[in-house]
C-alpha cells in the first residue's frame, strides 16, 4: 500500500529586538552566567512583566509578510508548567488570541503551505550538567520568540525543507530575526503521521522536538516516515508521543507518551493587559515591508529580464539585491550589473552567510559608473570584471583603475575601423577563414587587442569583422 | 461531586505537591466540600451564559507598551544573592554518588 | 479619630521632636509589646534608624512630605531590598529581595521610617493572620481575639500603636477585614491605583496595596504618596493630580443600600451601620435602596479565580532561586515536589490544589471560564448600582473578631468572613473600612464605604464625614507608643 506523509512544522524564531520581551535586558547573546538578568526574567516574587512594543511589532511584520490577518486586540496567557529552566513556572505566551492567523507561504511549485498562527512568547533559560550537577544560567529566559505554526500541509521531506528554507528567507529579508538554526535562534518541532493513500482521516501524529537544522529535519522525517509505515504495516499502531531526534543514529525515540503529557492549564495573563493595536500601525507596518523574496524573483524574470538561473542566484540576498537595484537605478544596464555580480562578486562570497552579509567597499553609484562603460563598450567584459574585483579589494573608485585617456579608441566608431584595419592588413586570414578555418579569425583578435591595448570588447570586435568579411 | 483519590494525586503532581494516602484521606472531603463550594456557580448560573453581560475590560495602548530600550541588567552578585551560587550559576540538583 | 500622621509631622517640623527620637519611642514600644501581640514579624530596626537619620536631614532642609520621618510598617509581602520578605512562609525563609516594591521606593524617597514586616497568613491565604509559620498575631482590643487577615499584624501594629501607619494588601478583604476587626481605617484603592510592582502576587487581577491608618485623613495622606502610574507594573494607571481633598462634604450624596450585603449579618452589626445611615441621612445624603443579585456568587468566583491565578503564581517556588529547599532528595523533580510540600502551609496546598482543579483540562469552562463570566455580571451589576446613587454602604465584614482557634473546622464557613469584601475586588473597586462602634462585648464592628471604579476621592471624602463629626472613631488600646 501507499502511504501519504502528512506533516505540520512548529516553528520558533528568536526575535532581533535589543531588550527582552518583558524587561529592559539586554537580548545579546553569550555573556558570563546570570548577567543578562534582573527580577523580572529570573521570576523573582512580585515582579511584574511589561510587554515590549518592539516585539508586538516584529511578530506583526512576520504575520504581514506571510500573508497573515493581525488581531488587532489580543492577549497574552501563562502555560503552566514546571522545570527549572522556567523561573516563574509558567510561560507568557499567547493560547487562544495569537497575535497572527491564517497565512501561508508559497512553495517554488506555487503550493502554499498554511501559517494556522504566529503567537510571541517568551524563551526559558539554559540548563548546563557538569559531572554530575546541574545548573541554570537565565541569561536567555525571557528572549522575545515567535512560534509559527503550519498547517498539516507538507507532504513531504523535500516540501519541509523547502518550506523552512523559505520561512528563514522571508524572515531575514524582514529584519525580524537572522534565523541561525545551528546557534539557536530558529528551532522546529516536527508533527508527522502517515495515512493510506485515498483514506479520509489523518493517522496518529508523532512530535519531533527541537530540530536545529534542516537536513536533520529531511532526514528525521523520511526516518519517522518509513517507521511509521512499517509499525503500521506490522499491524501495529501508532502511539502519540513526542520523540527526539539523535542525529549520530539517524533514529527517533521516544521523550513522553501522550499518558504524561502535560497538562498547561492556560489561563490570560493578568499581570498584561489585553493589548490593542490601531489599525494605522498595521497598515504602517505593511507599508514598512521590504519587496518579498518570491515578489521579487518574479519582478526580476518577468520585469527586468533576468534569466531565471541568475535571478534566484541573486534574490535571496537582501543586501546583494539592494545594491544592484541601486546601480540599476543609477543607469547601470541590468544584464551587466547581475552577470558582473555573479560571475565577478560571487567568486570570493562562497557561502550562504557571506553573500547574505554581503558588504563592499565601494557604493553602487562606482558600480554603477563601471557598469555604464562597460554598457557604452568603452570597456570590455574582461576589463569590468577585473576592474570589479579590484574594487572589491581595494575599495577604491573606478577612476583609479580606469583613465579618461584609456577610454579613447574602443568606441564603436573606432572599433569598427580598426577591424576594417584588421581586415585589410591579414588577407591571408581571411581567406582561411572563409574557407572554413574558422580559427583563423584569431589572428584578426589579435590585430584588434593591439590596436586598442585589449581594450576592446572582442565580441563586439567579432561581429563587425564578421560583417565585413561577409 | 467527588473527586476521586485518583484525580487529588493527579492535581498533586501537576501541583508539585505530595500527599501520603493518610493525607489523601483527610483532604478529599475538605476538598470536596470547596468544590462543592465552587460548584455553586454552576447551580446558579445553569448554562445561561447568553445572558452574562460583558464589560469592557482594560486595554493597554499602543503608545503605553515598553520601548525597546536597553537597561541595564543587575550584578550576578545579586541575582544569585539568595542563593550559593557555583560559578555565577543557579545549582539545581548536586548528585550524590 | 486623630490624624496621627499629621500630628507627629507637625512635631517633627516644628522641631520638637526629631523622627530619630520618635522612630527610637516606636522601637521601644515594639520591644514591649510585640513578644505577646505577635504584629511584627521581622524587625527592620537598622534600615530605620538610617531612614530616621534621613529624614532629619531632609526636614532641616525643608524638604519634608508629610511622611517624612513618619514611622511605618509593611507588610511581609512588600519586597524590601536586602531585608526579609517572607509571606510569612517556611518556604520563603532566608529570602532577601534585591529590589524595592514601587511603594517602599517611593515612601523611602520622602524619607519614611520602616520599622519592619508585619504578620499576615500565609501567601495572604486567610481571614484570620492565625495562619502566618511566625503563628497568630492577637488582636490589641482583646487579646484572646484575632486581628483578622490576612493584613493582621499591619491593623495589630496600627491599632497598638506601634507604627503610625501600615501598608497592607487586599486581595478578598485583607486590608478591610482586619481594619474593622482592630478597628482601624483600611483602604484598599482601586485596582491599579497603586503599584502592585514589588508585592508578592497571590491572586494578581484582584491584589491591591493600601493603607491601614488612625483615621481617614491618614488614609489619604499615605494613599496621596504611594498612587500613581508605575512603568513597571502593566496593570496600574494614572490617578488625579495633586492632593485628595477631605470636606466631609456629603450634602445631597447618593448612598446606595443593597439587601445583598446585609444577608447573613449580624443584627448589632447591622444596627451600628443602620445608626450611620441615619447621621448621614441627617446631614443631607439621601439613602437609595439598590439590588445587586449576583452579589451571592462573588464569593465562589473569588476562591475560583483567586486560587487559579494563585497557583500559577506560587509555582515559581521551587527551591532553586530563592527560599527554603529541601534536602534528600532523588531527582530534581524530587527536589521541587519535597521542597513545596515542606515549604507551603495547609490552606496554602489546598489554595494551589483547587485553583490547579480549576484550570485543568474538562474542568476550565465550567470553573474558571464561568466564574469569569459571573465576574462581569457581577461588575455590571455594581456598575448599574453606581448609577443610582455615588457610594455604597455595607458592613466589612458579617461578624467581630472571634476567639483566636475558633475558625478551625469547617473550610466554607471562615470563607464566608470575606462575603462582604470580595464583591469589591471582583470589580477592582476602591473601598474604604471605617470603625463604626463596638459590639456587645466591646469589639469593633467595622464599615464600608464602596465608590466606582476611579471614584477614590470621593470614597475618602464620605468616610471623612465621619470622622469630623466624630461618629467614628478608632479603637484605643494602650502600651504602645503615647501620642
Amino acid at each position: 500500500m501507499k502511504y501519504r506523509l502528512v506533516s505540520g512544522l512548529e516553528t520558533h524564531v528568536e526575535l532581533a529586538t535589543a531588550t527582552k520581551i518583558f524587561c529592559g535586558c539586554t537580548t545579546a547573546f553569550g555573556g558570563e552566567p546570570n548577567t543578562h538578568c534582573c527580577p523580572v526574567c529570573t521570576g523573582q516574587p512580585g515582579a511584574l512583566p511589561v510587554l515590549n512594543k518592539k516585539v508586538v511589532e516584529y511578530a506583526i511584520r512576520a504575520g504581514l509578510a506571510t500573508h497573515c490577518t493581525i488581531n488587532t486586540t489580543t492577549h497574552l496567557d501563562r502555560k503552566n508548567y514546571c522545570y527549572p529552566d522556567l523561573p516563574k513556572a509558567y510561560q507568557i505566551s499567547q493560547f487562544d488570541k495569537p497575535l497572527c492567523e491564517h497565512g501561508y507561504v508559497e512553495l517554488e511549485s506555487g503550493k502554499r503551505i498554511g501559517i494556522t498562527r504566529i503567537h510571541i512568547e517568551e524563551d526559558a533559560g539554559k540548563l548546563v550538567h557538569e559531572s554530575g550537577y546541574t545548573f541554570v544560567d537565565y541569561n536567555r529566559g525571557g528572549v522575545p520568540l515567535i512560534e509559527i505554526v503550519s498547517e498539516p500541509d507538507i507532504s513531504s521531506p523535500e516540501e519541509a525543507k523547502e518550506y523552512v528554507e523559505k520561512l528563514q528567507l522571508i524572515i531575514r529579508y524582514i529584519g525580524v530575526s537572522d534565523c541561525k538554526m545551528q546557534e539557536g535562534s530558529m528551532r522546529c518541532d516536527v508533527n508527522i503521521s502517515v495515512m493510506p493513500e485515498g483514506a479520509a482521516q489523518f493517522g496518529t501524529r508523532t512530535e519531533i522536538k527541537n530540530m536545529n537544522s534542516i537536513s536533520y529535519i529531511e532526514k528525521a522525517m523520511a526516518y519517522e516516515y518509513s517507521r511509521q509505515i512499517e509499525v503500521i504495516e506490522g499491524g501495529g499502531k501508532i502511539v502519540q508521543a513526542t520523540l527526539r531526534y539523535d542525529e549520530r543514529t539517524g533514529e527517533t525515540s521516544v521523550m513522553r507518551t501522550k499518558e504524561d503529557a502535560q497538562d498547561y492549564r492556560y489561563f490570560p495573563e493578568p499581570d498584561i493587559l489585553t493589548v490593542v493595536i490601531p489599525e494605522e500601525k498595521v497598515e504602517e507596518i505593511r507599508a514598512s515591508l521590504p519587496e518579498l523574496p518570491t515578489d521579487k524573483l518574479h519582478r526580476y524574470i518577468d520585469e527586468l529580464h533576468i534569466n531565471p538561473a541568475t535571478a534566484k542566484l541573486l534574490y535571496k540576498y537582501k543586501r546583494v539585491c539592494d545594491f544592484a537595484e541601486e546601480a540599476i537605478s543609477l543607469g547601470a544596464g541590468v544584464k551587466n550589473t547581475v552577470n558582473l555580480i555573479v560571475g565577478t562578486l560571487y567568486s570570493k562570497l562562497v557561502t550562504e552567510e557571506d553573500k547574505e552579509k554581503f558588504a563592499l567597499p565601494v557604493s553602487a553609484e562606482e558600480m554603477a559608473k563601471l557598469v555604464k562603460l562597460a554598457d557604452g563598450s568603452k570597456i570590455n567584459i574582461t576589463l569590468a570584471q577585473k576592474t570589479l574585483s579590484a574594487m572589491a579589494e581595494e575599495g577604491k573608485p573606478v577612476s583609479h583603475y580606469i583613465k579618461e585617456e584609456d577610454l579613447q579608441g574602443v568606441d564603436e566608431g573606432q572599433l569598427e575601423s580598426i577591424c576594417r584595419q584588421a581586415v585589410e592588413a591579414n588577407p591571408a586570414a581571411v581567406a582561411d577563414f572563409k574557407a572554413g578555418k574558422e580559427k583563423a579569425i584569431f589572428a584578426l583578435y589579435g590585430f584588434v587587442k593591439k590596436a586598442t591595448q585589449g581594450k576592446a570588447d572582442i565580441k563586439k570586435a567579432d561581429e563587425i569583422i564578421k560583417r565585413l568579411i561577409k | 461531586m467527588s473527586v476521586t483519590q485518583k484525580e487529588i494525586k493527579t492535581l498533586a503532581r501537576l501541583s508539585r505537591l505530595e500527599f501520603s494516602d493518610g493525607e489523601i484521606e483527610k483532604f478529599a472531603p475538605e476538598f470536596e466540600e470547596i468544590i462543592d463550594f465552587a460548584n455553586t456557580i454552576n447551580a446558579q448560573v445553569e448554562g445561561d451564559t447568553g445572558s452574562i453581560r460583558e464589560v469592557v475590560a482594560r486595554t493597554v495602548k499602543w503608545e503605553d507598551l515598553r520601548e525597546d530600550v536597553v537597561k541595564e541588567s543587575l550584578p550576578n552578585e545579586k541575582i544569585t544573592s539568595n542563593v550559593q551560587a557555583e560559578n555565577g550559576y543557579f545549582p539545581v540538583r548536586r548528585v550524590v554518588k | 479619630m486623630r490624624s496621627v500622621i499629621s500630628q507627629l509631622s507637625k512635631k517633627l517640623s516644628g522641631g520638637e521632636l526629631t523622627s530619630v527620637e520618635l522612630t527610637e519611642r516606636y522601637i521601644a514600644a515594639i520591644e514591649k509589646r510585640n513578644p505577646q501581640l505577635n504584629a511584627y514579624v521581622h524587625y527592620t530596626f537598622d534600615e530605620a534608624r538610617k531612614n530616621a537619620e534621613q529624614a532629619d536631614k531632609l526636614i532641616k532642609a525643608g524638604k519634608a512630605t508629610p511622611l517624612t520621618g513618619i514611622p511605618f510598617t509593611l507588610k511581609d509581602n512588600i519586597a524590601t531590598d536586602g531585608l526579609p520578605t517572607t509571606c510569612c512562609s517556611i518556604i520563603l525563609q532566608g529570602f532577601k529581595p534585591y529590589y524595592d516594591a514601587t511603594v517602599w521606593a517611593k515612601l523611602k524617597a520622602q524619607g519614611a521610617v520602616l520599622l519592619g514586616k508585619t504578620n499576615m497568613d500565609e501567601f495572604a491565604m486567610g481571614s484570620t493572620c492565625e495562619k502566618s509559620c511566625y503563628g497568630a498575631a492577637l488582636n490589641p482590643v482583646d487579646n484572646s481575639r484575632v486581628t483578622g487577615g490576612s493584613s493582621g499584624g499591619g491593623a495589630a501594629a496600627v491599632c497598638a500603636n506601634l507604627a503610625a501607619y501600615a501598608l497592607g494588601s487586599d486581595t478578598g478583604g485583607s486590608i478591610r477585614q482586619p481594619a474593622s476587626f482592630c478597628g482601624v481605617v483600611g483602604f484598599k484603592p482601586t485596582y491599579g491605583a497603586v503599584s502592585r510592582y514589588g508585592l508578592i502576587a497571590y491572586g494578581s487581577s484582584l491584589d491591591q496595596i493600601g493603607p491601614m491608618t488612625h483615621s481617614v485623613t491618614d488614609a489619604a495622606i499615605v494613599y496621596d504618596a504611594i498612587r500613581g502610574e508605575d512603568r513597571a507594573d502593566g496593570t496600574s494607571c494614572p490617578t488625579p493630580q495633586g492632593k485628595t481633598q477631605l470636606k466631609g462634604d456629603i450634602k445631597g450624596l447618593k448612598i446606595g443600600v443593597a439587601q445583598e450585603f446585609f444577608e447573613g449579618i449580624s443584627p448589632e452589626i447591622k444596627g451600628a451601620i443602620d445608626n450611620m445611615l441615619a447621621e448621614y441621612e441627617r446631614a443631607g445624603a439621601q439613602i437609595v435602596e439598590v439590588s445587586i443579585p449576583a452579589l451571592k456568587l462573588a464569593l465562589p468566583v473569588y476562591y475560583i479565580i483567586a486560587c487559579a491565578e494563585a497557583s500559577s503564581n506560587l509555582g515559581r517556588y521551587d527551591g532553586i532561586r530563592y527560599g527554603f529547599r529541601a534536602e534528600n532528595y532523588t531527582s530534581v523533580d524530587d527536589m521541587i515536589t519535597k521542597t513545596r510540600t515542606q515549604g507551603f502551609g495547609k490552606e496554602v496546598k489546598k489554595r494551589i490544589m483547587l485553583g490547579t482543579y480549576v484550570l485543568s483540562s474538562g474542568y476550565f469552562d465550567a470553573y474558571y471560564k464561568k466564574a469569569c463570566l459571573i465576574r462581569k455580571t457581577v461588575e455590571s451589576q455594581l456598575a448599574q448600582a453606581f448609577e443610582k446613587c455615588g457610594v455604597l454602604f455595607a458592613p466589612t465584614a458579617p461578624v467581630t473578631a472571634f476567639p483566636v482557634g475558633y475558625s478551625g473546622g469547617n473550610a466554607v464557613e471562615t470563607y464566608l468572613s470575606d462575603v462582604c469584601t470580595v464583591p469589591v475586588n471582583i470589580a477592582g473597586l476602591p473601598a474604604i473600612s471605617i470603625p463604626c462602634g463596638t459590639d456587645k462585648k466591646g469589639m469593633p464592628i467595622g464599615m464600608q464605604i464602596i465608590g466606582k471604579k476611579f471614584d477614590d476621592a470621593l470614597v475618602l471624602d464620605t468616610a471623612y464625614f465621619a470622622e469630623r463629626e466624630n461618629i467614628s472613631r478608632a479603637a484605643q488600646v494602650k502600651g504602645g507608643v503615647e501620642l
